[in-house]
């Protein structure tokens, strides 16, 4: 039984074109060793050195932020849902590469969080250069981790628009996923 | 004034900031669990580094970076201010960037980078390692 259960969670995964998955709670070291094998896993394939870089880019930012998001949780009652509830994954679909991933959102985050996705998603290469350097040249948030510049950034390596969804589970909660693909 | 030795790890780049022979090298990837915190005692070293520097010497600045995430490019930012600022106090103050000669990615965040800066800088080509 749980043979096959395993058997059947790798071939739908591979069905989705998945290399790397990793679902739980993100700590710095996973992020790293994480991002190193999927770097050596893209330069055994010989991608050209651009696409590992932008896709090692897109892994990092969606990684650092949504455990930065669950920090932002602490001390919350959420919080071990929230920082349980993460999962990135790396696949490759007829010749590109995406970089998807997933993790619960508090209701009362989900307005500004739409807000910035779909100011973002509106803009073209180059009002994301233009907006991305504005920000680089910001005053920092005090206490902020982030600089606030992670969807951005996404947004300007991926070869298509960035996409989107939030799934609503209950009134306290939602699955966010964001996808980029390079 | 003692120099700045930091080694790098997978996350943070080797910090060589030599104040004898006046050449500060920053190398590695940089994407830390915290920017700010690994950023700060450099921020520190920099200031008191161009307060006690006298007029005549020049600073190479060496900069190989493959991989910066925002976080560390907002430190980043912050550090060639200070630099572009000594320089614009009439310190003598050069800048190395090297950046991967097949990732147009790196020379492009590089650029973004340096074209505000007033003091002098060469983005040099290197090969993959």
């Amino acid at each position: 039984m749980v043979g096959t259960n395993l058997l059947d969670i790798q071939n739908r995964l591979r069905e989705n074109g998945l290399l790397i998955s990793f679902s739980g709670r993100f700590s710095q070291a996973i992020i790293e060793e994480l991002g190193e094998a999927v770097k050596k896993y893209l330069e055994l394939e010989q991608s050209p050195a651009n696409n590992i870089h932008n896709i090692f880019s897109i892994f990092i930012e969606q990684t650092q932020n949504i455990k930065n998001y669950c920090e932002s949780k602490d001390n919350t009652e959420g919080y071990h849902k929230i920082s349980n509830s993460c999962i990135v994954t790396i696949g490759k679909v007829e010749e590109l590469n995406y970089i998807c991933s997933g993790n619960l959102i508090a209701s009362e985050d989900i307005p500004i969080l739409v807000e910035k996705l779909d100011h973002i998603l509106r803009l073209d290469k180059v009002e994301l250069k233009k907006l991305y350097k504005e920000v680089l040249r910001r005053e920092m948030a005090p206490g902020s981790k982030g600089a606030g510049m992670g969807l951005i950034d996404m947004a300007r390596k991926a070869t298509v628009p960035l996409e989107y969804s939030i799934t609503r589970l209950d009134n306290d909660y939602s699955f966010l996923t964001i996808k980029a693909v390079v | 004034m003692q120099n700045l030795i930091i080694e790098g790890t997978k996350s943070t780049p080797t910090v060589h900031f030599d104040q004898l022979n006046n050449i500060l090298t920053l190398k590695g990837q940089s994407y830390p669990e915290n920017s700010f915190e690994f950023y700060e005692p450099i921020f520190q070293w920099v200031e008191e580094y161009f307060a006690q520097l006298e007029g005549e010497t020049t600073v190479s600045v060496d900069f190989i970076l493959p991989y910066i995430n925002t976080s560390s490019s907002k430190c980043i930012m912050m550090l060639l201010e200070t630099f572009d600022k000594a320089y614009l106090d009439g310190k003598k103050v050069n800048l190395n960037w090297y950046y991967n000669i097949e990732s147009p990615s790196e020379l492009e965040c590089a650029e973004e980078f340096c074209e505000d800066l007033n003091l002098p800088f060469n983005l040099i080509a290197r090969e993959t390692e």
